[in-house]
């Protein structure tokens, strides 16, 4: 019995070790520099675009990277404050790849730009659905539904 | 005789005051005519000049590297949108060249709402079907993605079905101007209207070749004569064209009169369609601007005036070139062209594009189209304001589904010569109708097997049962209380209604008393999805239902559970969409934009969408239906070439009336159905009738296959579960488990019932085992 008390410990510490271990490497990690995306109407963004942003990405279909094109297309066009036109190039990306989430988040902002609540709220959510797995898109799309929420009121 | 003298002299001062009088009175009453002809004139020529036919066009076409693509669609799509096919590497606008790996292609500009691209010499690789790479020629570099134009598909004519193109004078090149003035009216600068110099020069030239070689009427009296004059020889049509002449000359600058002329001649004729004006002439001789034309075509041009449909290079090249080396020899006599350039203009053959005169293309969209315009625009506003109007319309989409359509009924008749009817009007009919579920793009749409014969759109119009069709609905509505797993009665019973009874009864004698819901929905059961129905409540269902936008009235009664009330087919595929939406309904999308003739944005629509259900449930409906492909009744997709995911449903109405199949994946959804307008039977299944309608049409498309899936939502959780109890599996206990979907707060937490002692035995010893094992 005691023997087996001893290996359930030693075990215990491996695991503990390997962890600790584990963790004190990701910290010592080379951070990745990131654009910090910005929010329409808040601050302009600047930089790459969708495009450039994303084509390295490995594992992107050649469907994914033309549909991203279109993305970027989009969002020129609200940087211009063009919603109708964004709107109408936003439509095909999402035709193209319907699981790209940054197409929901700018269609909810150009239906936003238009006073549309109602559509701004369904391609927020939608943008949530697509965008859980990123955090920092993630947020942009929380910060985004509370200003959906401001202008609705 | 002074008496005589002084009589005689009265005589003449009275004739001379007569006849003065009467010169005085004649001057006035033209005058007077020439000021009545003025206000005519102005009030033509101040206003809309020309009916333009207002133009729909088919929505722009992607390509992209690594895109999969039917090269026969995109090779018939190239030819009508008017590349010329060339033998060299294409220098212009417009031409083509073409060899088994790749196609070079010099893009056309074109202009889309607040988009307007510039033409570039591009080449397109192909790697057996799939595009390799896209490269612009001109700075040797990749690119990722290629937007060919969007194609015409239709116009709306007036009675007078003209096509006309409109141009300033300042767009069109000197030496079409010389042509036409070489061809028709060289002194056309300096005579008032008329030109007794030409007429006489006229006669003598006729009289010299004893043939008429050429007409006398300036191009001012010419343009009198087709703006506001019969083309009837009378005496008081000419003089009347002679005072109109004169008093357009005194109106309008000489350039004005010009301009006027050259968008107004008649030029040629595309099968029903008048060729009216330089501008429309230019792109249907040469396929080009008439900005961009060349010396001979100018003379080609320019000498069609004369006799469009006589000299017209499509019904006589020779006698069209020799009419064009006149007008060349003509522009040489003034000067206006060197001798050198003569020489060289005219060994040159006549080079005309050619085009192809196509039947109505996607008629029935158009008459969709036509219903929404029409709320916008009257029918005069339609046929004469040259409206630009922007469709989802993809003809390649298009052409696949009447193509698919077509063998598919071809093919029902040919295996079942029941089914064929000499008259027309009663023959087989079949629909499909295409779209992209997540934004309601109306890609395509075959209301009829021939439009000729009947108009009747049997996707917008027809009020048909959907029989199992409509199953996926049912079922949607039982996901609060049941799962996927959930075990359902396929018990006959009886049921009242009304005080009648209704007996439902299965497709096929089965032995099995109990089955899972997904089994039931992929083998279409009657009796369990009844059984379902019953359970949910009659309520529950027409209260989801009514969220899918059908319009047509649904009655409580149990069997709508088997889709026995009328659906209109557009609405039901509509009301599909959201299983491939994340549970949102767009609303179907044919017109996008109008553009006035100035390209100002007139009428802009989007995409707009509602949430019907939730992500999650969309989700399971989509894996349920998947099974219906994997497992059902519509395995045999797979034999007809359809390897990629796919959720789908068959469905057929009693006795055999009505076939149906609507499949989709997460980029393009498509209903088929099939049978006669009257009512009569099929005899075939929904399976047998309309699936491989589907299975042609998606062959045929493969640029819209991307072969992915749904991504699973968070609110769905992945269990393995009894096949037998549909509850949680035990394993090495139950003998069939299986993977199942549920929503996260519906998940069962009970373990296998039917193997449950067992179970529970099992589970103790683990539990002893388990305990054992920590001392």
């Amino acid at each position: 019995m005691g023997l087996k008390v001893l290996l359930i410990s030693f075990k215990m510490v491996i695991v503990t070790c390997i962890f600790g271990l584990s963790m004190v490497l990701s910290g010592c990690a080379p951070a990745v520099m990131k654009s910090s995306p910005a929010v329409y109407g808040e601050t302009p963004r600047e930089g790459a675009g969708e495009f450039e942003e994303n084509a390295e990405k490995p594992g992107l279909s050649p469907r994914a990277l033309a549909a991203l094109q279109l993305t970027e297309q989009g969002r020129m066009f609200l940087e211009k404050n063009q919603p109708d036109d964004a709107i109408g190039i936003l439509e095909r990306a999402l035709n193209l790849n319907p699981n790209n989430g940054r197409n929901y988040y700018y269609l909810a902002e150009a239906w936003l730009m238009k006073w549309n609540i109602g559509q701004a709220t369904e391609f927020n959510r939608l943008a949530e659905i697509y965008l859980k797995d990123d955090s920092e898109w993630l947020n942009r799309v929380i910060l985004q539904r509370e200003r959906i929420k401001e202008q609705g009121q | 005789m002074a008496k005589k003298k002084r009589s005689i002299n009265i005589t003449l001062k009275r004739m001379l005051t007569w006849y003065l009088s009467t010169i005085i009175l004649i001057c006035g009453l033209m005058l007077v005519y020439c000021w009545y002809l003025s206000i005519q004139i102005d009030k033509r020529f101040s206003g809309r000049r020309w009916s333009i036919p207002s133009k729909v066009y088919s929505d722009t076409t992607i390509l992209y590297p690594g895109q999969k693509i039917n090269r026969t669609l995109l090779n018939e799509k190239l030819r009508r949108l008017g590349y010329r096919e060339v033998a060299h590497k294409p220098v212009n606008k417009g031409e083509l060249n073409r060899s088994a790996s790749f196609i070079q292609l010099y893009l056309q500009n074109f202009i889309v709402p607040s988009r307007y691209k510039e033409g570039i010499p591009v080449q397109i690789r192909f790697d057996e079907n799939r595009i390799e790479s896209i490269t612009n020629l001109n700075i040797g570099q990749m690119l990722p993605i290629l937007e060919l134009e969007p194609e015409e598909v239709g116009l709306f004519f007036g009675p007078q079905r003209e096509r006309r193109q409109l141009v300033s004078i300042d767009q069109i090149p000197k030496q079409l101007i010389y042509a036409v003035l070489a061809a028709e009216d060289r002194r056309f600068y300096t005579h008032k209207g008329l030109d007794p110099k030409g007429i006489l020069r006229a006669i003598y030239t006729n009289l010299r070749h004893a043939s008429i070689r050429q007409g006398g009427s300036t191009i001012t009296q010419q343009l009198a004569k087709n703006y506001f004059l019969t083309h009837k020889r009378t005496f008081i049509r000419k003089l009347k064209e002679l005072f109109m002449s004169i008093t357009i000359e005194v109106m309008y600058e000489k350039n004005e009169i010009l301009e006027i002329y050259l968008n107004e001649i008649y030029l040629g004729q595309k099968a029903s369609e008048a060729i009216n004006g330089i501008g429309e002439a230019s792109f249907f001789y040469f396929g080009k601007p008439v900005s961009n034309l060349s010396l001979v075509e100018a003379a080609t041009l320019a000498g069609l005036i004369r006799g469009p449909n006589r000299y017209s290079p499509y019904i006589d090249q020779d006698r069209c070139q020799k009419r064009r080396n006149m007008v060349l020899n003509a522009m040489f006599e003034q000067g206006w062209i060197s001798d050198e350039e003569l020489k060289m203009a005219l060994v040159l053959p006549v080079m005309a594009v050619g085009y192809a005169s196509y039947g109505k293309k996607a008629p029935y969209f158009m008459d969709y189209l036509s219903e929404q315009l029409t709320l916008l625009y009257s029918p005069q506003d339609l046929s004469s304001l040259g409206l630009s109007i922007y469709t989802t319309l993809d003809t390649q989409v298009q052409m696949a589904a009447e193509n698919a359509l077509k063998r598919g009924l071809d093919s029902l008749e040919k295996s079942n010569p029941e089914l064929y009817r000499t008259d027309p009007q009663k023959q087989l009919q079949g629909a499909v109708i295409v779209m992209q579920p997540k934004t309601g793009y109306v890609l395509a749409m075959v209301g009829g097997r021939n439009y000729s014969v009947s108009q009747f759109n049997r996707i917008t119009q027809a009020r048909r049962q959907p029989g199992s069709a409509f199953k996926p609905f049912v079922y949607l509505s039982g996901l609060d209380k049941f799962t996927p797993a959930s075990i359902l009665s396929n018990e006959p019973r009886t049921y009242e209604i009304d005080g009648k009874e209704w007996m439902p009864q299965n497709y096929a004698p089965m032995t099995e008393k109990r089955i899972r819901m997904r089994d039931a929905l992929a083998r279409s059961i009657n009796l369990a999805t009844v059984d379902l129905a019953m359970k949910v409540g009659i309520d529950q269902i027409i209260d989801t239902v009514s969220k899918f936008g059908f319009s047509t009235p649904i009655k409580p009664y149990p069997s709508i559970a088997l889709g026995s009330f009328e659906v209109i087919p557009l609405e039901l595929a509509r009301a599909y969409c959201p299983f491939a939406a994340d549970g949102v309904l767009p609303y179907p999308l044919a017109l996008k934009e109008v553009l006035d003739e100035n390209d100002v944005v007139m009428e802009q629509r989007h995409m707009s969408i509602k949430q019907v259900t939730t992500t999650e449930k969309a989700f399971i409906m989509s894996s349920l239906l998947q099974s219906v492909v994997e497992n059902g009744t519509a395995t045999s997709l797979k034999e007809m070439g359809i390897a990629f995911p796919v959720a789908a449903k068959t469905g057929t109405t009693n006795d055999f009336r009505d076939a149906w199949f609507v499949g989709y994946t997460p980029e393009i959804l498509a209903l088929i159905w099939v049978g006669f307008d009257d009512g009569a039977f099929i005899h075939a299944s929904g399976s047998k009738a309309a699936l491989p309608i589907w299975a042609g049409l998606l062959n045929a498309l493969p640029q819209y296959v991307s072969g992915g899936w749904f991504r699973m939502p968070p609110g769905v959780v992945k269990r393995v579960v009894c096949s037998e109890s549909g509850q949680l599996a035990v394993e090495d206990r139950c003998p069939h488990p299986i993977e199942e979907y549920f929503l996260a707060d519906h998940v069962p937490e009970e373990y296998c019932r039917i193997h449950g002692d067992q179970a529970s035995f099992g589970r103790i010893i683990d539990g002893i085992k388990g305990f054992i094992d920590k001392f």
